[in-house]
């Protein structure tokens, strides 16, 4: 399976799904797959440096948690992001600094704005040839 | 299997799936039961009849289509002391709700400044992705008192007046809400975005009366043939969105304490009468006000738009209500009065008359019922119906529903085509984006007119006027 995020479809809405290498792979995919559907992400400048810290009660709920967050960054604080680096990744607990920069009309294309991350059909898997998720958006 | 009960009407049987206490009940005709049929809605109806403390049926209603945990289209109501309340049962954008605004204006008077009335609502509403709200950013104190207070806080500042009030669900103010059980997150999510439409499926419509079926509800309504209305749908936006978020990790963090165990993590649920369920309870108010806030002073703006384009605003509101909420209400339950949690996923309330939670001048006929189309299509007024109250928990359908994926539908037609096509329906368009249009193209959803028809058949709504589109904002 080709490393990378594609979106998937829902009858309402959108899924993304994500194969990597690792896991610390798929989580970062995830992040920039939520994000393109979002915002247009090469209009984006890597300006200012977050980091954060995010625990689960397992692998699953770190996802939606990770990408709720993200989300929160877009809605909450205006940050929109163009590169995410995994420092720490376990099932239980992330941390992770992400690069992007403070919303502009003027230089950001819009496309459109998510809801919130969804446990419908949830996936996230360690496999030996490598690490999948699947996550849905409510749009 | 689904038991056919009669033309409207499938029983889903607790044989369907394990663990179900009590059965399905889908509203549908041999059509749209196909549709339904089609994707996960009835497993998920099956799903939410294995909540604990349910009474009566879970329903789906004839738009439902596959959600999240519930099936958007879905009823479920709670026993207080042995049920429980569900985030994902109300979804994530509470109190997504309708508004219908009747104006002073004909067809004939409008036609003539029709885009120059989009254009000025296409300004003043904002809409889209990433779009600030109407008033800015709010202070915290402001923002605690509109979480609070709902529409009524908007009515105080001077956007609309009681008359509009008491024509809103809940007189656009729930009560319990408590703006301390909302996280700092979710209010720095909604703070500037109070009187903004948002993207997907929400719009504002310009639209005339086209045909009405119910002489004397409609003359209650103060709806007339040719008469211009203007349709409002949006919710609590990203607000409402991060409280669903925060709520379903509560939830699923306290089910284990009260020895709760689902079939499907989106439907993390908790009891009624318990300090989560209570915090959700009071949250999802506060929400829910926010949103009723919200279709507030977008209406001042519709009305602004008026009065500048037509000369006077002559706006007045026929009625809002909300498709994704769980309200507290009374309903006969196997013969006995009763007070329950009624969980509405992309349902309307259809209270019959003589309610007392309906508007005093709608007393006599019941509660209006909007039912809005997929873009360009149609919209309907209907009523609320007894029959609803004894099957239903007086609850009736949404809109036309979902039949494909955005995606799919994207491919369907492309932007230009769209307007074009629409503009030779004489239906004229503002949007913000050009995937946010091909997504809602009306393809894209099931006939609305159907939906509503067998909604009428069944007799848990009652056709009251159909509206047709002029003009379309889309976010």
């Amino acid at each position: 399976m080709q490393e990378g995020y594609r979106i998937l479809e829902h009858p309402a809405d959108v899924g993304i799904e994500v194969h990597g290498k690792s896991l610390r792979e798929v989580f970062e995919y995830a992040a920039l797959g939520l994000m393109s559907i979002i915002v247009d992400p090469t209009g984006i400048d890597p300006v200012e440096q977050r980091f954060l810290a995010i625990t689960g009660t397992d692998l699953e709920n770190l996802l939606v948690k990770w990408l709720s967050e993200i989300l929160y960054l877009y809605d909450g604080q205006e940050f929109v992001l163009s590169d995410v680096t995994i420092e720490r990744i376990s099932p239980r607990r992330i941390e992770a600094f992400v690069t992007g920069d403070i919303i502009d009309p003027g230089r950001h294309q819009f496309r459109t704005d998510v809801k919130a991350v969804t446990y419908h059909q949830l996936k996230v898997e360690e496999r030996e040839d490598g690490c999948m998720a699947r996550v849905f958006l409510d749009i | 299997m689904l038991t056919k009960l009669d033309d409207y009407r499938f029983i889903v049987p607790k044989s369907f799936r394990d663990g179900m206490n009590v059965e399905g009940l889908i509203y549908a005709d041999d059509e749209l039961i196909k549709a339904i049929e089609h994707d996960q809605t009835v497993m998920q109806v099956a799903n939410v009849a294995t909540l604990p403390g349910l009474v009566g049926r879970s329903l789906a209603m004839p738009d439902a289509h596959q959600g999240y945990g519930f099936a958007i289209g879905g009823v479920a109501a709670a026993d207080l002391n042995k049920g429980v309340v569900s985030a994902g049962g109300v979804g994530f954008d509470i109190n997504c709700g309708v508004r219908l605004l009747a104006t002073g204006y004909t067809l004939e008077e409008v036609k003539p400044k029709l885009d120059a009335l989009l254009n000025q609502m296409f300004r003043d509403i904002p809409c889209g992705t990433g779009k600030k709200g109407l008033l800015g950013g709010l202070d915290a104190r402001s923002l605690d008192e509109v979480l609070e207070l709902g529409a009524h806080w908007a009515v105080r500042n001077g956007y609309g007046t009681e008359h509009d009030l008491e024509h809103i669900e809940e007189t656009g103010k729930i009560p319990n809400a408590n703006a301390g059980h909302v996280s700092r997150r979710a209010k720095e999510r909604g703070h500037d975005q109070l009187g903004t439409l948002g993207s997907g499926n929400h719009f504002a419509e310009v639209q005339y009366v086209a045909e009405l079926f119910d002489g004397e509800a409609s003359r209650t309504f103060g709806l007339r043939p040719g008469q211009i209305v203007v349709l409002l749908h949006t919710g609590s936006r990203g607000l409402g969105h991060q409280v669903c978020t925060d709520y379903l990790e509560v939830m699923q963090a306290a089910m284990k304490k009260y020895n709760i165990t689902i079939v499907d993590r989106q439907l993390a649920c908790v009891p009624i009468r318990s300090p989560e369920g209570e915090n959700y309870l009071a949250a999802m108010a506060a929400a829910a006000n926010f949103a009723f806030a919200n279709r507030q002073l977008i209406t001042h703006r519709v009305r602004e738009a008026f009065a500048r384009v037509m000369g006077k605003q002559d706006v007045r509101i026929v009625y809002d209500v909300c498709h994704n909420i769980a309200k507290f209400e009374e309903h006969t339950v196997e013969g006995e009065q009763k007070r329950v949690l009624v969980h509405r996923k992309g349902a309307t309330r259809a209270f019959p008359s003589h309610r007392p939670e309906i508007p005093k001048d709608y007393y006599e006929v019941g509660q209006p019922v909007l039912i809005p189309g997929s873009m360009g299509t149609c919209s309907y007024v209907l009523v609320g119906t007894e029959r609803a109250m004894a099957e239903t928990f007086g609850s009736s359908c949404h809109g036309a529903g979902r039949s494909k994926s955005r995606t799919a539908a994207r491919k369907d037609i492309t932007a230009d085509r769209l307007i074009l096509e629409l503009e030779q329906k004489g239906i004229h368009v503002r949007g913000a984006s050009k995937s946010g249009l091909t997504e809602e193209n009306p393809r894209a959803y099931k006939d609305v007119s159907r939906v509503v028809d067998v909604v009428h058949r069944a007799g848990i709504a009652r056709k009251v006027a159909k509206l047709v589109p002029i003009g379309v904002i889309k976010g």
